[in-house]
């Protein structure tokens, strides 16, 4: 075993750690998602990897329970080198993974998903059997649920206790819980929590892997912090704050010759009053209210899932918001779709390029049209032109104007839908308000300083510009302003440069300074 | 164990020869395949295919005949494209094309007598859209509306035109049927001024021109209009449809309303040009179906179309012309073989213009 | 009372169901492992001219039914070879597989066009109880392949709902991706549900010509049930035991015109029109139930017709 996983904080001396990656590394094309990383989780503990998006925490998880093999290094169950070829090898060993994306039949009931491919299950199924194995499960581990309920009739909370105990009842000992509490109601949480210590009681060792804050806090042992594929810190929850842990999973990030607006102009271009959106019964977006004047880029940080993507769809008219308004330089476009926004002068590039921004199997040409008015005749011939122009000067690599979109990098067709979606800037009928997802997300240097320099140049000449992203960098270098997203409202605003870069970090976590001196207790 | 593992990638570039390769290169396995065959049964597989070949192509009466039996598969084949390329799978051409005829009959009886001869044929081919797309509508609402599978509500539909138009001629002394036959039922006939005129001494008639020129206005919609631009688009992602405010449900609608339309056309056409009545054991031929093999041999592209409608037309009239022909006695039934065959390989080869075959020697993958 | 028309014509029922629904219960296998195969049709005419060959020539009425089975299992490979492996549209593939059944068959069929079968299915008699009002002559006077198709249905409803196997089958078509997660071989197992399906296909074709029309004619021997058979699996909403009790109103369906026309009272429906009912009910059914559907256990499985490709890791 490594010197560090036997040394580290809480370590227990002469018993092998329950599960351990020695120094392993992953590669993915272009990416180093996984630096030399150590880990290592004792039994009867529960150990947090902590970090943004992009860290690693989600790679180091897939290794650890087989999903991927390590290029470098190994991991360790018991003490002993195991080669993890598959989830299934993982769940052999006893360790047992549960997604943020649940792997659950809707038309199944409970039981059904639990022995769903269980090696050990006989070729006869007795349901009485199972039905009383599962639900005696769950209540040993406080997870109460109906071995006979249809999943498609089940909240989301419920699923997840559905998901832990299928790989309870496969002998997990080690469990990987992947986001959690992203899915989960406060008193949901409470349960969860409630359910990691009865396990750690029986001797389960519980890998959570998260980025807020205060749950961390309440429900760890010690906390691993990752950022950009490395460890940053590994230490016992009782040796640290939410301060000092936000500080190791943010750090001190490169200014990226940030500039600011200067515009004076105080017109009011996009106005969201009490935006709230549903997701079935799920409030996504909570009673959100934004202002962004001409010649302004405001930036809205978080991590993903907090609910960004509805909120973009909402202001760009894709989504019909449950309740509130949206107005684009004065006019109320509130559910009237998104031709009634663009029409006001509402630009919107999403994150989804490929698929939704761009469509795949059409024309680069017919894509320059997608967002255009069109008459009942289609006019190729504008549009021939300007993409064939944009091809030229942004330098798009590409076949030519009639390839399809399909065969485009992600940096190139993000050209394209910049060049389509900030046409006309500054001119009369150009795009007022320009919402950006994630701008440069995936993308090399060169096309993300292209796309960095296309709005600031869009800001000079006085649109409004609305970046959301979850790269924390990204959105501190573009914007003037930055409001913080986290469970769907706004947590936090305030102009770039006066907001300390721990309050934003406690932000994104969920934790509310202003609440409790201490910073050291739960939510 | 095999030290090569062959995996199926996707393409990222499409030439147009590629995507034109594709079908050629099937037609060409399936024969030889069929040559095989043929060769196994103690058959010349040369002689065979010349002799189908010219039975269909090469004689005054194959080549007419061949287009003749084109005209009903080009617009079915259109019916199966413009739904298919959107992902909407109109199997029901087969009865749209029923209905077709139904109201195309109905429309040369009723109102084409003092008409003139332009007017009468294009109130047949009106009627017969009409009846077709309105054939097609329950098959569109449902699935618009609550998600119902198009497959079998148009499947279903089908056998309920193939009563229907039985029940009419067959079943009872419907507007219809001709009072005058008495020994065996038939429908009326249509007046001249509602049909199609013959070219010179053969079966060929004007339908061709009129399935030609729709092909053509099918092909123009989807690439010059608005309605074909959001077709595009919702057959492609339907996510980005919604991004750009493309009502998703409607273009649904109508891109099935317009496969009906088609599927109807196609049965006016053939009251118009070949029957001149509603006969149901004349249209009870499967050229619904056979519609989405040519649309799918076509990919779906309405030129490529007229050719494989026409190809498949021969080889279906080769069948019957082989029938009186002297010499090698080929059974009947090769054409269909062939067809099938045909379509099989097709079909299979689809896949090639999209993925390609990449072998990766095994290393140390298992070693991590 | 066992002499009456509506007795007999039930009991005609009860056998003229039996091609129907065991060519739906063949299709409701493979669709629900997920692969839509629309040809039935061709597939019960390979089973119908392979068995009529054998029959003919053997003598021997089960080898020519088996015979005629492992046919269409054979024939199915096709569409699940280009529906899985290369991921083909299903709806076109199974097309192509009725076009090419239909003249493979026709090809196959020369020398025996017209001849009729030297043997026959005997029915089963029960004993006195084939006596029984009404319900005798109804289940206890049938040839053995309807008493073997109760079977078949039973038997795949206990495979379905209470195997391994069968919560399996039923993972790969409603959400392939899990089933993929969970270590089961999707493609292993469609492959395997749509041969079953062509086994039983080729059943039905079989035994309707060797049990209900013993001879082969080109056209009109399977009568378009193969196309009424993927009805039906709809009908039933995909359940083994209610394609039983469908296929019973099916074939009575077809078989009421005779009787109907015999009866004074009965108003002058045209036979069209009943032919039409059970397609008419399909649809019904399919509306009526299918906004209900996703809050029920019934309704088609989700990936059906869906090709499945497992994203790179």
């Amino acid at each position: 075993m490594s010197t560090a996983v036997q040394a580290g904080p809480g370590a227990h001396p002469g018993q092998p750690a329950a599960i351990a990656a020695v120094s392993v590394t992953k590669r993915f094309p272009g990416v180093l998602a996984n630096d030399a990383v150590d880990f290592c989780v004792w039994r009867g503990e529960v150990h947090t990897i902590l970090g943004e998006n992009g860290a690693g925490k989600s790679t180091l998880a897939a290794m650890l329970c087989g999903l991927y093999r390590p290029d470098e290094g190994h991991i360790e169950r018991n003490g002993k080198v195991v080669r993890l070829r598959s989830p299934r090898e993982g769940l052999a060993n006893g360790i047992g993974m549960v997604h943020q994306h649940f792997r659950l039949v809707d038309r199944f009931t409970v039981a059904e998903n639990v022995v769903l491919g269980d090696p050990n299950q006989q070729r006869l199924l007795k349901p009485r059997e199972i039905d009383k194995r599962v639900a005696e499960i769950g209540d040993r581990f406080g997870l109460p649920i109906d071995p006979r309920a249809l999943i498609s009739n089940l909240t989301v909370g419920q699923r997840q206790r559905v998901e832990i105990v299928k790989m309870l009842y496969r002998g997990a000992d080690v469990l990987l819980l992947d986001e959690p509490t992203a899915v989960l109601t406060p008193p949901e949480v409470e349960a969860l929590f409630t359910t990691v210590r009865s396990m750690t009681a029986e001797g389960k060792a519980i890998v959570f892997i998260s980025h807020k804050l205060g749950e961390v806090m309440a429900v760890s042992d010690r906390v691993t912090v990752m950022r950009a594929g490395a460890v940053t810190g590994e230490v016992a929850t009782t040796d640290t704050s939410q301060r000092h842990l936000a500080e190791l999973m943010v750090g001190r990030p490169v200014e990226i010759g940030t500039r600011r607006g200067t515009s004076t102009d105080n017109t009011v271009a996009l106005r969201a009053t009490g935006l709230t959106v549903l997701d079935g019964d799920q409030t996504v977006v909570d009673d959100v209210s934004i202002t962004i004047r001409k010649g302004e880029i405001l930036g809205i940080a978080g991590v993903a899932g907090n609910g960004q993507r509805p909120l973009a769809r909402a202001l760009a008219g894709v989504f019909k918001p449950a309740h509130g308004t949206v107005e684009v330089g004065g006019v109320d476009v509130t559910g009237k779709g998104p031709t009634a926004a663009r029409r006001a002068g509402l630009a919107f590039v999403p994150e989804d390029r490929l698929g939704t921004g761009l469509v795949p199997d059409l024309s680069l040409t017919d894509n320059m049209l997608l967002t255009r008015p069109r008459g009942f005749f289609v006019d190729r011939r504008t549009a021939r032109a300007e993409i064939a122009a944009a091809i030229a000067d942004y330098e798009i690599k590409t076949p030519g104007t009639e390839s399809h979109a399909r065969v485009l990098s992600g940096g190139n067709s993000q050209k394209v839908l910049i060049a389509r979606e900030l046409a006309g800037l500054g001119e009369a009928g150009g795009p007022q308000v320009i919402i950006v997802s994630s701008p440069t997300r995936g993308l090399d240097i060169g096309a993300a300083e292209f796309v960095r320099s296309r709005l600031h140049d869009a800001r000079e000449r006085g649109a409004a510009v609305l970046i959301i992203s979850e790269d924390l960098d990204e959105v501190r270098s573009l914007a003037d302003r930055v409001a913080v997203l986290y469970r769907g409202r706004i947590a936090l605003e305030g102009a770039t440069d006066q907001l300390p870069l721990e309050s934003i970090g406690l932000a994104m976590a969920g934790v509310d300074e202003s609440a409790s001196a201490g910073l050291e207790g739960a939510t | 164990m095999i030290p090569f593992r062959i995996r199926l990638e996707r393409r990222l570039e499409r030439h147009w020869w590629q995507t034109a390769a594709t079908p050629l290169l099937s037609i060409l396995a399936a024969l030889a395949a069929g040559a095989i065959f043929l060769l196994i049964e103690g058959f010349n597989p040369l002689t065979v295919y010349r002799e189908l070949f010219e039975a269909s192509f090469t004689s005054r009466y194959g080549i007419t005949d061949s287009l003749t039996i084109a005209v009903p598969l080009i617009l079915t084949g259109l019916a199966a494209a413009v739904a298919f390329r959107m992902n909407l799978f109109n199997i029901g051409a087969e009865g749209q094309l029923y209905l077709g005829a139904i109201f195309g009959s109905w429309a040369g009886l009723a109102i084409a007598a003092d008409l003139p001869t332009i007017l009468g044929v294009a109130a047949v081919l009106i009627a017969g859209a009409v009846g077709g797309a309105l054939w097609a509508a329950p098959a569109a609402v449902f699935k618009a509306y609550f998600g119902t599978s198009e497959i079998i509500t148009t499947l279903m539909l089908t056998f309920i035109a193939l009563f229907l138009m039985r029940y009419l001629i067959f079943g009872s002394k419907s507007y219809w049927r001709d009072p005058e036959v008495t020994n065996f039922p038939q429908g009326k006939k249509i007046p001249p001024t509602a049909r199609f005129e013959l070219w010179s001494d053969t079966r060929l008639h004007w339908g061709l021109v009129a399935a030609i020129g729709i092909a053509l206005l099918v092909w123009a919609i989807i690439r010059f209009t608005s309605l074909g631009f959001d077709m595009n688009v919702v057959g492609s992602s339907q996510n980005a449809a919604r991004y750009a405010g493309i009502p998703v449900r409607r273009t649904v609608i109508v891109a099935l309303l317009m496969s009906g339309a088609l599927g109807g056309l196609a049965g006016a056409t053939e009251v118009a040009g070949r029957a001149y009545a509603l006969d149901p054991n004349g249209l009870e031929l499967g050229l619904g179906f056979t519609g989405i093999v040519v649309a799918a041999l076509a990919r779906y592209n309405p030129f490529a179309i007229i050719l494989v409608a026409t190809f498949l037309g021969g080889l279906r009239n080769a069948g019957v012309a082989l029938q009186g022909l002297p010499g090698e006695r080929v059974p009947v039934e090769v054409s269909l073989m062939l067809q099938g065959v045909i379509l099989l390989f097709a079909i299979g080869g689809e896949i090639f213009s999209h993925y390609r075959l990449s072998m990766t020697r095994l290393n140390t993958v298992a070693a991590a | 009372m066992n002499d009456t028309a509506i007795v007999l014509t039930l009991a005609a029922a009860v056998a003229a169901a039996v091609p129907i629904a065991l060519a739906a219960l063949g299709e409701l296998l493979s669709e629900k492992s997920g692969v839509l195969n629309l040809g039935v049709e061709g597939m019960m005419l390979i089973g119908a001219v392979m068995a009529f060959q054998v029959g003919d020539a053997s003598g021997s009425l089960w080898l020519a039914l088996l015979v005629g089975s492992v046919a269409g299992a054979v024939f199915s490979s096709i569409h699940a070879f280009l529906s899985v492996t290369l991921r083909a549209n299903q709806i076109v593939s199974g097309l192509a597989l009725v076009i090419f059944g239909t003249g493979l068959s026709t090809f196959i069929g020369k020398s025996i066009e017209g001849k009729p079968l030297a043997t026959d299915f005997t029915p089963i008699r029960w004993g006195p109880l084939g006596d029984i009002p009404l319900l005798g002559p109804l289940l206890f006077d049938q040839d053995p392949m309807v008493y073997a198709t109760i079977a078949i249905a039973i038997l795949i409803a206990f495979y379905l709902n209470r195997t391994k196997a069968g919560l399996s089958v039923r993972a790969v078509g409603e959400s392939p991706g899990t089933a993929d997660t969970m270590g089961i071989a999707v493609a292993a197992t469609r492959y395997a549900h749509v041969m079953a399906g062509g086994f039983l296909a080729g059943m039905a074709g079989a035994y309707l010509v060797l049990g209900q029309v013993p001879s082969w004619s080109q056209d009109g021997t399977t009568a378009g049930i193969g196309w009424i058979a993927l009805a039906l699996v709809v009908f039933a909403s995909w359940r083994p035991l209610r394609v039983l009790l469908g296929a019973f109103l099916f074939g009575f369906a077809r078989r009421a015109n005779f009787w109907l026309q015999g009866e004074e009272w009965a108003p002058n429906i045209p036979a069209e029109f009943l032919s039409m009912l059970p397609y008419l009910l399909t649809i019904a059914v399919l509306v009526v139930w299918g906004s209900r559907d996703l809050r029920r256990r019934v309704g088609a499985p989700m990936a059906l017709g869906v090709p499945y490709v497992r994203d790179e890791r």
